[in-house]
């Protein structure tokens, strides 16, 4: 006797996106086509998962199963025997898996300490920028410091210049310059005198060595020295 | 009345079907709901019986894992699942069959003895979990382990299918199943 067997059904609505919460406001407009995006993507995924039970169905269906009707302790040894089978393919995938990882495992450690070689690499050329900063800096310093000495020199040449011109200008100069002048005119008027006095006396000037000595003398232009 | 078959429909994108069988209307409502309010990125349908077989009548999709709930308090639960064990199409137990035993909180009320459920799930070769349904937190836990669970029948989870699981979840079984 079957009873009548109730049915009931229940659903809900799928998050787009996978993440429970409210749904979106306006604001994520843009976020949109990224979820159409992972949407699917996931099924994708699902879609190929499902494809490789049914494939994987499909195949075991093709195994023929044994017409005679075994006993069922053979039927159960046979159950255990494939059961076997099936744990020695897992251990065979697991030691291919550790093997494949323990290769990438050793990838991994090679990235890491090229990693740490570029680093250090870099921070040396780090510290030599650094220097040489350093020592540009202290050029640059060093030609300062030199243009302020060329400045200072030049600076006390042009103060001894305007020195040398103030002197030149100042009035106690000027009156000495003056006296001298007059004494120049003075010698000289003098010079002219006496020429034109043994000159005029018509003496023979030339015999007498002293004389000569004097007339020479005279003819010294004062001005000139 | 047709014995249900676990691959003869097409799946639906991104949809997940359970299938609750179980004589407790009110265990099996609250669970439906604990269910539909866990966190999970694909749509989910909750179908519940009494018992199988189903009526043909209702259109409705594959059905990716059936969930028998045994109540340890009453004797009607368990026999009505022993009766709709019996209209499940084979390829059904590769996976997309696990038992659920609730009320086994309360040892003083259990009518039916821990190890006839654990021989029946040995039988069947399904996986069997213990639940006390009554509580908000252990259905809670419950439900979000059945819909993982789901998700994996399903093939919504790439890498892992209905029979890779039966296999992990019989490893870490107790060994001391085999000598019942």
């Amino acid at each position: 006797m079957e009873t009548q067997s109730e049915e009931q059904a229940v659903t809900k609505p799928a998050d787009s996106g996978g993440e429970g919460g409210p749904p979106q406001v306006a604001g994520a407009q843009a976020a949109r086509p990224e979820d159409r995006m992972t949407l699917l993507l996931r099924l994708r995924a699902q879609t190929k998962q499902q494809l490789l039970e049914y494939k994987s169905m499909v195949d075991a269906n093709e195994e023929k199963t044994p017409e005679q009707i075994m006993q069922e302790k053979q039927i159960e040894a046979k159950i255990e025997e494939l059961e076997n089978e099936v744990e020695e393919a897992k251990t065979a995938f697991e030691m291919k898996k550790l093997a494949l990882d323990s290769v990438l495992m050793d990838n991994m450690k090679q990235i890491l300490n090229l990693n740490k070689l570029i680093m250090k690499s870099q921070q040396e050329t780090w510290d030599l920028e650094e220097k040489l900063l350093d020592v540009r800096k202290k050029r640059l310093q060093l030609k300062q410091a030199s243009e302020r000495k060329l400045l200072e020199i030049q600076t006390e040449k042009n103060k001894q210049k305007d020195d040398l011109d103030s002197m030149e200008n100042s009035d106690k100069i000027k009156a000495i310059q003056q006296n001298l002048e007059t004494e120049i005119q003075i010698t000289t008027v003098i010079q002219h005198v006496f020429q034109n006095l043994i000159l005029g006396s018509k003496v023979n000037w030339a015999e007498d060595p002293a004389l000569k000595e004097t007339v020479l003398q005279l003819e010294k232009n004062l001005t000139m020295i | 009345m047709s014995a249900l078959r676990p691959l003869d429909k097409l799946p639906g994108l991104n949809t997940a079907t359970i299938l609750l069988v179980g004589t407790e209307d009110a265990l099996l409502q609250q669970l439906a709901d604990s269910m539909l309010k866990a966190d999970c990125t694909s749509e989910l349908k909750v179908h519940l019986a009494r018992s199988l077989p189903l009526p043909c009548s209702v259109n409705r999709p594959r059905i990716d894992l059936i969930v028998f709930v045994v109540n340890l308090h009453s004797k009607l639960s368990l026999q009505s699942v022993e009766e709709s064990l019996c209209h499940l199409d084979a390829a059904f137990f590769l996976g997309k069959v696990a038992f659920l035993a609730t009320g086994a909180g309360r040892d003083s009320h259990c009518s039916i003895h821990r190890n006839t459920v654990v021989k029946l799930a040995h039988t069947y070769r399904s996986p069997l979990l213990f639940c006390d349904l009554e509580i908000e937190d252990f259905r809670a836990a419950m439900a979000q382990r059945l819909v993982r669970l789901l998700q994996i029948c399903a093939g919504h989870v790439p890498g892992v299918s209905a029979l890779n699981l039966l296999s992990l979840m019989r490893g870490s079984e107790n060994p001391s199943l085999e000598d019942l």
